[in-house]
């Protein structure tokens, strides 16, 4: 009886402490309590990224003693509903990463302030015009990154050899659809299960949307009429997305695609061909040495497209000192830091003086594809208007049905509904 | 004489005599659970009605419109909502017989002493103990497309080498009953640890009067196991039913409601709304839709079991 007591009381304790953050008070106290605190909320990422961030932030807080960073890691996975959860509730943090297509949905709805006044003109010039771009509603820039994305095909080059494949040398060089689809056929006669290339399909979210939209966009057609933003109709169910969306089916129904539950279809040599970003570069590199190859996805009609954007950094506007909070954020785009947090997760730097001096983005570097990519206008940034959550959504619900075989016009023009439907609701999205 | 004293209790229906007679005491003593049923259960409720007749969108600008009944117009008309109903019909009516089947068959089989039982019963309640998105992700492994794939390579043994390999998980015909399986094989230890206990709770005596009456092993079942057993079965089938409805965490980790709708539930179609969307009105219109055909379901059961329980 006794001893059932003291447990009683060991759980209510236990569940104060954790209602309350017991723990977490007990380290804050002491010197630090003249410090402001900016709290800023990261992405997980990978392993090696999260490493950086956590070491930036150490090394932070460890240079200066006027501001203390406490930093927060959430899982990618449910990171915008997380997002959308703690603003209604009141708990955004100071500064909040966020994936980029999302920005303009977070203005919308009142959540960001203009980034350009804390940030001196030297910081904005060297930034990389697609972060810029992205970073950018309404002539105010609202976000930066400290690195843009890159999406292309990774190959061997020893089984593209063996196949007689010709190998393009840059994103305007790219194989026609017509061209990679033979050269699937014949990598496939020569691989004991006929699954030679790696769509990632072990991803699922907003990698379909990333991924899958630039095939769209290199046929002609889009997610959604990028006039005015105010439908999809006949753009994203159009004939040039309708054709895209079936060689890819095509691909997964004659059995080319590697499903990777393991996501190891590359690094295990199942595979010749992985349609991948950045972030892949040092896995692959590891297990495929001098023999990885880098090139454009392919040409569906209208040029090689591929995705942009990535991770951004923007300052709430609950943030109780976003002067501090921006001297974070510089702080994190000064070029070693980029360089830091570049070399981990592959990305391509977002600002010139980083390029300059990356190992891997400069001209003949193995990665330079993705910084022709970004530079030259070959990369597409995701439709920059508040209805992009439901856009992705939509289209992920599509690309999923595509994926498992259902007709490919009619998925379409569901996800088409939707989207229509919800810019109705929402009057259009005004400009607030 | 135990058994007597048993059947009086179960034989009689036993009077609830309800707080107003017990006086302020009771309704001070109540006061906390009440209090937090009003604030958990009743109050979201209530909003969520509410905001289902609304436009209510997560974090928009733009001013709230009553809308009236457009939003259950809405999901009602949806292809994909509609089939999530279908689908947690299909779930409850296939799992819950299954699932309450199994256990009892189990049940009966570890209910002997035998050296070693405890260690088996441990092995079978185990899967119960996983969090089910740890469960969810190793049975996508098991159901790995292709000749590889455990699963795969289990039926084309069975079958001796006549089993096609299928992708489970984005096989229109093959996915839901990927999913009832990998959940009956998790669920099903709770239920067995629960009938195992209702099974030592039955007398040795009235075995040995069945046997001296003649019964044979069959008859002992019908007769004294299941009457017995008849609390226990009833709470494991409320239990089993209403964690039916509740299908999310496999549908989300293993095909988010693919391949096309197959294995979407109501639950995943307004967690999808609300987050995905942030249409909170029609995930509201949803779950109002839910509760009402769980309610309309327990009710049925309460009163079969009541029924039942009079009828002794």
């Amino acid at each position: 009886m006794k001893r059932s007591i003291a447990l009683a009381w060991f759980f209510i304790a236990a569940g104060l402490c954790v209602a309350t953050g017991c723990t977490r008070e007990k380290s804050d106290a002491g010197q630090d309590q003249n410090r402001i605190t900016v709290s800023a909320w990261v992405h997980s990422g990978r392993a090696a990224e999260r490493a950086v961030i956590q070491d930036q932030v150490r090394r932070f807080n460890g240079a200066q003693d006027r501001i203390r960073v406490k930093l927060t890691v959430i899982p990618e996975g449910s990171y915008n509903a997380q997002v959308q959860a703690a603003a209604v509730a009141g708990d955004l943090p100071d500064a909040l990463e966020f994936d980029g297509p999302f920005l303009y949905n977070y203005i919308w709805q009142g959540h960001l302030t203009p980034i350009e006044k804390y940030l001196p003109a030297s910081v904005t010039l060297d930034l990389l015009p697609s972060i810029v771009q992205q970073g950018t509603y309404d002539g105010k820039l609202y976000s930066v990154g400290v690195y843009d994305s890159g999406l292309g095909l990774y190959a061997r080059r020893s089984l593209l050899q063996a196949v007689h494949a010709r190998i393009p040398a840059g994103p305007g060089d790219a194989w026609t659809v017509k061209e990679f689809e033979a050269i699937l056929a014949r990598l496939a006669k020569r691989d004991p299960d006929g699954r030679v290339l790696d769509l990632k399909l072990n991803y699922a979210n907003e990698w379909y949307t990333y991924a899958f939209s630039p095939p769209i966009q290199s046929a002609g057609g889009d997610l959604i009429n990028r006039s005015d933003y105010q439908s999809a109709d006949g753009v994203l169910n159009g004939p040039a997305a309708v054709a895209a969306m079936t060689h890819i089916q095509n691909w997964i129904k004659h059995g080319y695609v590697d499903p990777n539950l393991d996501d190891n279809a590359f690094t295990a040599g199942r595979v010749a061909l992985s349609w991948a970003g950045h972030w892949e570069y040092r896995r692959y590199a590891d297990a495929a040495g001098d023999d990885l190859v880098l090139v454009p996805l392919p040409d569906f009609g209208a040029g090689s497209k591929t995705g942009q954007g990535s991770w951004n950094w923007g300052i709430t506007r609950g943030a109780r000192d976003p002067q501090a909070a921006a001297i974070f954020i510089r702080f994190l785009l000064r070029p070693d830091e980029v360089l830091r947090m570049t070399a981990a997760n592959g990305a391509v730097p977002a600002t010139r003086t980083a390029i300059a001096r990356s190992k891997f983005y400069g001209p003949g570097r193995p990665l330079r594809l993705f910084a022709e990519q970004l530079l030259h206008g070959y990369a597409v940034p995701r439709p920059r208007t508040p209805a992009y959550p439901v856009i992705t959504s939509a289209f992920q619900q599509a690309f999923a049905d595509i994926r498992n075989g259902a007709e490919v016009k009619k998925a379409l023009d569901k996800a088409v509904a939707v989207i229509d439907q919800d810019i109705r609701d929402n009057k259009g999205y005004p400009r607030q | 004489m135990p058994e007597i004293q048993r059947g009086a209790v179960a034989g009689k229906s036993v009077h609830n005599p309800g707080l107003g007679r017990e006086g302020p005491a009771a309704w001070l003593m109540a006061a906390p659970a009440l209090l937090g049923l009003l604030i958990f259960m009743a109050a979201p409720f209530i909003l969520a009605v509410g905001v289902s007749f609304t436009n209510l969108r997560l974090g928009s600008p733009l001013p709230l419109e009553i809308t009236g009944v457009e939003q259950y117009r809405r999901i009602l008309g949806d292809a994909g909502f509609q089939r999530a109903l279908l689908n947690n019909a299909l779930f409850a009516v296939v799992a819950v017989p299954l699932q309450t089947g199994l256990a009892l068959s189990l049940a009966l089989l570890l209910n002997r002493s035998l050296r070693g039982v405890g260690l088996l019963r441990a092995v079978f309640f185990m899967p119960v103990v996983f969090p089910m998105s740890l469960v969810a992700v190793v049975w996508m492994l098991i159901y790995a497309p292709g000749p590889d794939g455990m699963m795969n390579g289990l039926l084309d043994f069975i079958s001796l080498g006549a089993w096609q390999p299928r992708d489970f998980l984005h096989d229109p015909v093959w996915a839901m009953p990927a999913i009832i399986l990998l959940s009956v094989w998790q669920g099903v230890g709770f239920q067995m640890v629960i009938l195992l206990a209702g099974l030592q709770g039955i007398p040795e005596e009235l075995y040995q009067a069945a046997a001296i009456d003649g019964a044979g092993r069959w008859h002992r079942f019908r007769h004294v196991t299941l009457p017995q057993l008849r609390n226990p079965l009833i709470f494991v089938t409320l239990v089993t039913v209403i964690l039916a409805f509740r299908l999310f965490d496999q549908v989300q980790i293993m095909t988010q409601g693919g391949p096309n709708n197959a294995t979407t539930t109501v639950m995943l179609e307004a967690v999808r709304a609300v987050f995905d969307r942030q249409q909170v009105a029609r995930a509201s219109a949803m779950t109002v839709v839910f509760f009402v055909i769980v309610l309309v379901i327990t009710w049925l059961q309460r009163r079969l079991a009541r029924q039942e329980r009079e009828i002794e």
